[in-house]
């Protein structure tokens, strides 16, 4: 009998998931309502066209962050990546290199920031948080030694004109956020190595006594994250039109937060595809509400802090009870 | 000992009838430095039989099943797989072989679901996508084959231990299991779940498994097992076929010692009641009613898990009682914070010293200060000097050998990181000390130096708490001891009024 009232209690809980989900939704949903029955500019095309461009950059990298925290760790270099790339591919696009070649070689470079972060945690034994901290500093300096300190305008309108357009009335941006995202949910829900990276965070010693190669988990985990920082600097500087190191400033931190937002656990093993997402948009339209109702851009900042203390306050709430 | 063989002839008589035994030790011996952890021993394990193994806590059973499941190495000595020698160096060898453990707290995730962890490392793939619902169905068919009504498609984390544990037992059989140790499986489990977990075992003993099941308790082992291995400080004591032993022929081979005569006891005139507790329950202990006196050792000996650990932790204040009263000299008191309990005069070293007793990376006269800091404050500042003194006496006085003040604790031995964590009590003072398994992982000289310890407080006038899972140490100290078991005191002795075998039958619960 108390198995079937545990029972019961846990499909109850798997539902409540879905419930937090929904909730997420829900407060976007609800900023959006307040926001246009307060606002005259919040619904019109163009704002809206320019909030979805604003939150799909914070939204991939808060993808590739995810990965990195279900497995317990941290990634701090992701901005420093952006910025360093956007530096990689305005100089290959001024030195007449295709876009295509552009493209694979900046991913490249992502990939093998990535693997320098495995190799730093998994052979060095470094913490996560050190070995990215320390890439994050030195990614700024490399860049500003490359440009030095200068910022290289890109001069190739196909490119630059990438993130402007729209494609079926939503913006090129945006679809990159499908691009990755759908990819990115059936690895991490439906594939070996995806349920390996929540094995990893929620009992290392387990994984590995049940033959989970952990170590390739790890760097999985960690080249993900900077490959998608990687692509977020080809977008950035298609955006912008420019390369410069220190662009992309404090993003890791909105990344962090659009992660926890969307439900990721801090300690490892519990998180998801689409609720970073939902949390990369839901900071996006609090900061351009806060524009919109001419709120103090400091103001904002402050905002987002309180916001975050309390969504996530109220999740481990949720957990506690469970 | 060492070095004879010590299978009793009924075993080997048994053996001989299997063909190439499916395990066989020869000399397998384990040391951590200075500690025998296991003597050599050689054992065989016969195909398909269930082989009991039982001892006492610290008599080297852990040790064993980390050397077969090659989490550990061996110093020396051999290991035949079927007839072959084998390193047994990693547990992804011994898995290799078939050699699987369920351990007493399950190692498994979860955060994952029950189906997830029986497939863990070994996915049902399809075009690179997992065939989820394949796996569940699978699992759940799996489940339902062996009786457990648990679902497959909940999280691990919202089971039960008990049902967590029959989930990790699944999952070993169905990963090409040959040789399956159990430890202590029972531990957690309710009656239907250990039916449950027992007819699993028989059920696999019919496929040939091997079965290696660790247990104190020894109904079960008379219930399950073909054979029964007895482990005693680190020494293979011998062999039984089950049916031609009984409890009373193990019990005694369990704790027939050599007594080493290193029980420094002084008996002094017992004092003032410090401490009575009436009926006192709280989380993992109900109804305990003793008290301690000045001058006194009361000893509190059972099982781990049986609840002692809990019990001195709510009269520390670290956990709230749910019941029952507390008088401290004779005042009913209600002790609500560590702070509360120490301001009265209780001081409590803690079981573990890595985990609660001290900061390990920390330095040596840090540690033997931490409780004292607020005393020795001058204007808000920790004046050098003081700190300095106070260090330096303590390590004086109990003989810790480091290389000074400033070396770090994880750098000591185990005896004397001991020291320091009953020295940094010594250095605050109280009236009564509580000791958690004060000598576990200790040397013999320590352990010598500790017991004289003991006295001395008792010379000054305290009252000391001892809880041990060693019962010579418990027997030869304590003044009154209390024998512990599932959360309950269920029986006081005076000193040596009863005998290591009725302690130990009533600690089991025979």
């Amino acid at each position: 009998m108390s198995t079937d009232n545990k029972t019961a209690a846990a499909i109850q809980k798997s539902s409540a998931n879905w419930l937090f989900g929904l909730t997420l939704i829900g407060l976007l949903l609800a900023m959006c309502i307040v926001l246009s029955l307060t606002t005259k500019s919040f619904l019109s095309e163009t704002n809206i066209m320019n909030l979805m461009r604003q939150g799909s950059m914070i939204a991939i990298l808060a993808v590739g962050e995810t990965f990195v925290i279900i497995t317990t760790g941290i990634d701090l270099s992701v901005g420093a990546v952006v910025g360093f790339c956007t530096v990689i591919a305005a100089w290959l696009l001024t030195h007449d290199f295709s876009i295509m070649t552009t493209v694979i070689i900046t991913l490249g470079v992502g990939v093998a920031i990535g693997m320098f972060h495995g190799f730093g945690i998994v052979q060095m034994g470094l913490p996560p948080f050190i070995i990215t901290l320390a890439t994050l500093t030195s990614l700024r300096g490399l860049g500003l030694l490359i440009t030095n300190g200068a910022t290289i305008n890109i001069v190739n309108d196909t490119f630059t004109e990438f993130s402007r357009n729209d494609f079926f009335g939503l913006p090129n941006l945006f679809w990159m956020v499908i691009l990755v995202g759908i990819p990115a949910y059936i690895f991490l829900h439906h594939s070996r190595y995806g349920r390996y990276i929540f094995a990893v965070g929620s009992n290392m010693e387990a994984a590995r006594l049940s033959g989970v190669n952990v170590k390739l988990t790890v760097y999985l985990a960690y080249t993900l994250s900077s490959t998608c920082a990687a692509f977020v600097g080809l977008l950035l500087a298609a955006r912008i039109g420019v390369g410069n190191a220190m662009q992309a400033d404090g993003w890791e931190l909105q990344a962090i937060a659009s992660s926890v937002i969307g439900g990721t656990s801090l300690f490892g093993a519990v998180g998801s595809v689409h609720g970073p997402l939902i949390g990369a948009f839901i900071l996006a339209t609090i900061n351009n509400g806060a524009n919109l109702l001419n709120v103090n851009s400091f103001w904002q900042r402050i905002i987002t802090g309180l916001l975050i203390i309390l969504i996530v306050y109220f999740d481990q709430l949720r957990r506690r009870r469970g | 000992m060492v070095g004879t063989n010590p299978h009793g002839q009924t075993a080997e008589a048994a053996v001989a009838t299997a063909s190439v035994p499916i395990l066989e030790l020869r000399g397998l011996e384990k040391r951590y430095g200075a500690t025998h952890a296991l003597k050599p021993a050689d054992l065989i394990f016969a195909r398909g039989e269930i082989h009991a193994i039982v001892g006492e806590n610290g008599a080297g059973k852990s040790t064993l099943i980390k050397l077969l499941t090659g989490v550990i190495t061996r110093t020396s000595g051999e290991v035949f797989w079927e007839g072959q020698p084998v390193a047994l160096a990693t547990p992804h060898e011994a898995i290799e072989f078939g050699i699987n453990a369920v351990h007493q707290e399950v190692v498994l995730c979860r955060h994952l679901t029950v189906a997830a962890n029986m497939f863990l490392g070994d996915e049902d793939v399809g075009f690179g996508l997992l065939k989820k619902r394949d796996m569940t169905r699978k699992a759940q068919a799996i489940l339902d084959d062996l009786g457990f009504q648990l679902p497959a498609h909940v999280l691990l984390g919202d089971l039960t231990i008990g049902q967590q544990q029959l989930i990790a037992t699944a999952r070993a059989s169905i990963r090409g299991t040959r040789f399956l140790i159990f430890d202590e499986p029972t531990a957690y489990l309710t009656r239907t779940e250990a039916a449950q977990l027992f007819a699993l075992i028989r059920r696999l003993k019919e496929r040939g498994v091997t079965i290696v099941y660790i247990s104190h308790r020894l109904e079960e082992v008379f219930e399950l097992s073909d054979r029964v291995s007895i482990l005693r400080d680190g020494t293979l004591v011998g062999t039984r076929v089950t049916t031609e032993t009984n409890e009373t022929e193990l019990i005694s081979l369990m704790i027939n010692r050599s007594l080493e005569q290193i029980y420094h006891k002084e008996f002094f005139p017992a004092g003032d009641v410090l401490i009575e507790t009436k009926n006192l329950s709280g989380p993992g202990f109900r109804d305990v009613s003793l008290s301690v006196r000045s001058g006194q050792i009361v000893g509190l000996y059972g099982l781990i898990g049986a609840g002692r650990s809990e019990f001195v932790m709510s009269l520390f204040g670290r956990q709230r009682r749910t019941g029952g009263s507390l008088f401290w000299q004779g005042k009913e008191v209600d002790i609500r914070s560590e702070r509360q309990a120490m301001d009265l005069g209780i001081a409590l070293a803690p079981e573990s010293r890595r985990d609660q007793g001290l900061c390990i990376n920390l330095p040596v006269g840090f540690n033997l200060n931490l409780p004292i800091f607020p005393r020795i404050t001058m204007a808000g500042l920790v004046p050098f000097s003081a700190d300095r003194q106070r260090a330096d006496r303590q390590i004086a006085d109990l003989q810790v050998k480091t290389s000074g003040r400033g070396a770090l604790v994880s750098s000591l031995s185990g005896g004397n990181q001991q020291k320091i964590v009953i020295g940094k009590w010594l250095n605050h003072g109280a009236k009564l000390f509580i000791f958690d398994e004060p000598t576990v992982g200790v040397d013999v000289g320590t352990k010598a130096e500790i017991y004289r310890l003991l006295a001395r407080l008792l010379a000054e006038g305290a009252g000391i708490i001892l809880i041990s899972s060693y019962l010579p140490e418990v027997y030869e100290l304590a003044d009154e001891l209390h024998v512990f078991r599932r959360g309950e005191d269920i029986a006081r002795h005076a000193y040596h009024a009863a005998s290591h075998e009725e302690i130990l039958s009533e600690a089991i619960g025979v």
